[in-house]
């Protein structure tokens, strides 16, 4: 967001949410995420409370793991991408080999994008930054 | 730019959270055998296998373990088709499976010790590729009928609308309720996840549910939650724990039940059984921390540093109070000091505390595997009530549980063959039992219905004369090295195993052994423990010049002795100086000089007071020179064989910097009397 | 070339890898263990630890003497083992070259024959290499026995040594 006036913004803050029963798995997607300037971070330990949470308040990039107890990934991106006020929220979906959904099927279901495990940290950090609205710091 | 993130940072962390998805696959796989042997399939168990698997493959990748990766993959391609179509996987798969959950606990094991995961042996892999998935068939059923909007009733899968007409059929309700996330609601403690956790509780949640709804002040968030719920608890409970009317819950009926073909048989107990299962993942969803030991250990070790400073603040207050200083003050803040570390000992020590029924949860595990090994048929029975002790004790106490398990199938119990010929089931009954001893101790029985140990023959393996007692048969069982195969085939235990259980259990816990046989009938293993082992109340008290501190659990009474209490009896063997003793309530108390014992040049004579503890029942006195108070210390062992000595459990701080001995007066009445007979007093 | 640490006991000294030793410390008494075998000290705590402290003057024959200013306690640590040295001083550090060690010289006190491993010349200075597993190891016989009350009345002969 650019301020008014005189005011030149430096350097925008991302709300990422990261989606995975796995805490370890969240830990590690974030700590490779801080390299990205501005990232703040939310986490959701299930399908479920990540739907919640992306009701009730606004985020930039929503990072989901696709093999989750309750509600699975697809569930979470069918129902996120049947609301229009978060259709165009860009979520990256994270798979592990094998899973059931192919990279076909999940970016059907509406995945921007798609990147399974093991992934190195520049990957991951490379994804996120195209998935992000550039900063200001790039634009300006 | 911070610097390049390393993932293999996260290995600690990534250890821990695969422990607990091992745990929960064997666990899991347990019960879909159980299920299958009495003709049903477990889908729900089916799943969380599935995804314990997965989710260790997935892991696993991350931190680069390949060898567990590859083991894993194979387990979980195996298990989807069959989770994907809702049917069981053959029974014989369930061996294969633990198998593979084994080597990828063991390689989790050796991670944590600092070695490699060795690759998975070729013989291994060759059976999990062997495992056949082209059972695993989707299988078309005629759906029976439930009153849900059909839009509910289209997400449901298969198993689900089954467990349901199922279980109302058999009784149960059937309840829809609907939960409106909001800020307001999250700020009350109501989020989904916390909703979930309350009703799981004590009810059967078969699905969640999201819904789109307008937005309004009700739901701000244009969603809501429906949650489909098999219950026997009023409406009122389940009201409350969502946080809405409970006229806005709504029941579910079912319409004709018609059992279609290919569903397993039916019975309304299945919805029942998931109720400890759904605890166990309520246990993992309730804000638990998983903490590193090693990091509670930290913690102690400052805490015992803040308590020793507490000693001498306590004592440069008194010295000033001695020179006449107003320490009025002073003295409330130091003793508002002591209270407050004594409370934040008990919540560390709280932290550390962890629950008996973990250790003994794996007992079924352990059995399973030793009746196919040898032969024998046994029936597990285990109570732990909800007794928790320190994560150090369990550790200390699971190599203990594990040997007088094995003795137990291995030795004790007899085939099936020969309890049929004398007349007893053919399942043989193993039976380990926890409870509350004392509020510092826990008392833990393993019991065997099998033939008991004869006396006779261990005496004669041993060379040595037959035991009167039981307490005369557990010393020749602990003799170490009396361990041969035919003693194995006599007795209930190797002697190996006996050494070792009685050394962990009473010279590095400090705790009590004992056992009690029948010939014929069976063997009783009891084992007392402490809770805790590191912060213990002790009396401190002076012995020859020196002081020495004694935890106050192991102490009976403490007495004045003046010579004149003393009586001198004859003693039993002839030639033996006479033995002195004290009465105290009509017993006589045999009193032996602490001083003495320890070769101590101290001051002689001076000996005021006798500490009396009590060893098999019997009671003994020891003779010391003075009782300095009563206080919480701080063990900290003393484990180099150096100076490991009969009677001296660890060492603590008093404040002065200096170690004082721990002493194990108990332990130290059991060297005595296997040393000899006679106690003779002061001077 | 690895670091030693120097000490003396007796008239002889020794040199012990800096790898093995945990840290120095000055001696300001043990706290005997009754039942321990004679040539330990005691007990004494360092950074919280309890170790125990092993008189090498009693443990190589050598009559005791008064402790002074210049006495260590070197504290070693071979395979998780910790343990305290007590010896008469400790105070150079060099470098030795394990390509130069030779076998122990047979004029070594008897008592102390089995536990040193070798040695190293530095000029007119002969260093002698403890074989720490060999002097840590402890024999049941080593330890005394606490006196039964029985003993009282019958006592037994002194220990030789």
């Amino acid at each position: 967001m650019t301020g008014a006036g005189g005011g030149r913004t430096v350097l925008s803050m991302s709300s990422i949410l990261v989606v995975d029963d796995s805490k370890v798995m969240r830990d590690m997607i974030v700590a490779c995420l801080r390299a990205v300037p501005g990232a703040t971070f939310v986490h959701a330990t299930t399908g479920l409370e990540a739907i919640e949470r992306l009701s009730l308040a606004p985020f930039d990039l929503m990072v989901l793991d696709l093999n989750m107890p309750d509600v699975g990934g697809i569930e979470v991106l069918e129902f996120v991408r049947a609301q229009d006020r978060l259709r165009s929220l860009p979520v990256l979906i994270v798979t592990t080999r094998g899973d059931d959904e192919s990279k076909e099927r999940v970016l059907r279901a509406g995945a921007t994008a798609f990147l399974a495990k093991p992934f190195q940290p520049e990957a991951i950090i490379a994804e996120v930054r195209a998935l992000l609205p550039p900063t200001a710091e790039a634009r300006a | 730019m911070t610097a390049q993130t390393d993932l293999k940072e996260f290995l600690t962390a990534y250890l821990v959270e695969a422990e607990e998805h091992v745990s929960v696959a064997n666990a899991k796989l347990l019960v879909l055998e159980a299920a299958q042997r009495n003709g049903r399939h477990d889908p729900k168990a089916l799943r969380e296998i599935f995804r314990a698997l997965h989710t260790i493959k997935g892991l696993s990748a991350m931190v680069g373990v390949e060898p567990i990766v590859g083991i894993a993959h194979r387990m979980e391609a195996f298990v989807r088709g069959y989770d994907r179509s809702g049917t069981a996987p053959p029974l014989a798969s369930t061996d294969v499976l633990l198998k593979g959950v084994q080597a990828i606990a063991q390689r989790i094991a050796a991670l944590g010790r600092g070695e490699a995961a060795q690759p998975a042996s070729l013989s291994l892999l060759g059976e999990l590729d062997a495992l056949d998935p082209t059972g695993a068939e989707l299988v078309e059923r005629a759906g029976p009928e439930l009153d849900l909007a059909p839009e509910l009733l289209d997400k449901l899968v298969p198993f689900e609308i089954e467990q349901l007409v199922r279980s109302i059929a058999g009784g149960m309700r059937g309840v829809v309720a609907e939960f409106f996330p909001s800020p307001e609601r999250a700020a009350a403690g109501f989020s989904i996840n916390s909703v979930r956790e309350r009703l799981s509780a004590f009810t059967e949640i078969v699905r969640v549910l999201p819904r789109s709804v307008p937005v309004s002040p009700q739901s701000p968030g244009g969603l809501a939650f429906v949650l489909v719920l098999l219950t026997d608890a009023p409406d009122a409970q389940i009201a409350a724990a969502v946080g809405v009317e409970p006229e806005l819950l709504r029941a579910i009926h079912t319409a004709r039940v018609s059992p279609a073909p290919g569903v397993p048989s039916l019975d309304a107990q299945a919805p029942l059984d998931h109720e400890a299962e759904d605890a166990l993942s309520a246990g993992v969803r309730r804000g638990i921390v998983r903490v590193d030991v090693a990091r509670l250990d930290q913690a102690m070790e400052g805490l015992a540093t803040l308590i020793v400073t507490r000693f001498r603040l306590a004592r440069a207050v008194a010295d000033l109070a001695a020179r006449g200083v107003n320490t009025r003050e002073l003295a409330e803040v130091v003793t508002d000091n002591a209270r407050q570390l004594r409370d934040l000992r008990a919540a560390i020590v709280r932290v550390r505390m962890v629950p008996v029924s973990d250790l003994l949860d794996r007992v079924p595990l352990l059995v399973r595997g030793l009746q196919r090994v040898t032969n024998r048929l046994v029936r597990v029975e285990v109570e732990g009530g909800d007794a928790e002790f320190d994560k150090a004790v369990s550790e200390r106490l699971f190599p203990v549980i594990v040997h007088l398990v094995r003795n137990a199938v291995d030795h004790a119990i007899e085939t099936p063959d020969e309890r049929t010929r004398r007349g007893k089931p053919e399942e043989g009954l193993l039976r380990i039992a926890c409870r509350a001893h004392s509020n510092t101790r826990l008392e833990l029985v393993v019991s065997d219905d099998g033939r008991g140990i004869d006396r006779e023959g261990v005496a004669r393996k041993a060379g040595r004369p037959v035991p009167e007692g039981d307490a005369g048969l557990l010393e020749l069982l602990c003799i170490p090295g009396l361990s041969t195969r035919e003693v194995a085939t006599t007795t209930s235990g190797r002697g190996m195993g006996m050494e070792i259980v009685k050394r962990i259990v009473v010279d590095e816990l400090g705790g009590e052994l004992q056992v009690a046989t029948e010939l014929g009938a069976g063997t009783t293993f009891t084992l007392r423990v402490p809770l805790t082992i590191s912060i213990v109340d002790a009396f401190a008290f002076e012995c020859g010049g020196q002081r020495f501190v004694v935890p106050v659990s192991t102490v009976d009474e403490i007495v004045e002795v003046d010579r004149s209490d003393m009586v001198q009896v004859p003693a039993k063997r002839d030639g033996g100086p006479e033995l002195d003793v004290l009465l105290r309530r009509g017993q006589a108390v045999p009193v032996v000089a602490l001083a003495r014992i320890f070769h101590m040049t101290g001051t002689p004579g001076a000996a005021q007071k006798a500490i009396i503890v009590r060893r098999a029942g019997a009671p003994i006195a020891f003779a010391v020179d003075r009782m300095l108070g009563q206080q919480e210390v701080v063990i900290r062992p003393m484990n180099d064989v150096l100076v490991r000595a009969p009677g001296i459990s660890g060492a603590t701080d008093l404040g002065d910097g200096k170690p004082t001995l721990v002493l194990d007066l108990v332990a130290l009445g059991t060297t005595l009397d296997a040393g000899n007979s006679n106690a003779r007093a002061l001077p | 070339m690895t670091l030693h640490v120097i000490f003396t006991v007796g008239e002889v000294e020794y040199a012990l890898p800096v790898a093995s030793v945990f840290q120095m410390e000055t001696f300001s008494g043990a706290t005997a263990v009754p039942g321990s075998p004679a040539y330990v000290l005691g007990i004494v705590t360092v950074r919280g630890r309890v170790i125990p402290v092993v008189d090498l003057r009693r443990r190589f024959g050598l009559p005791a003497v008064p402790t002074t200013l210049d006495t260590r306690i070197i504290v070693t640590d071979i395979d998780g083992r910790v343990v305290g040295l007590c010896v008469d001083r400790a105070r150079d550090v060099i470098d030795l070259d394990p390509a130069q060690r030779q076998p122990a010289p047979a004029l070594v006190n008897e008592r102390s024959a089995g536990l040193v491993g070798g040695m190293h010349a530095r000029g007119s200075r002969l260093l002698l290499l403890l074989d720490l597993a060999k002097v840590l190891t402890e024999h049941a016989h080593d330890h005394e026995p606490l006196a039964l009350p029985s003993d009282q009345a019958h006592p037994r002969p002194a220990l030789p040594g």
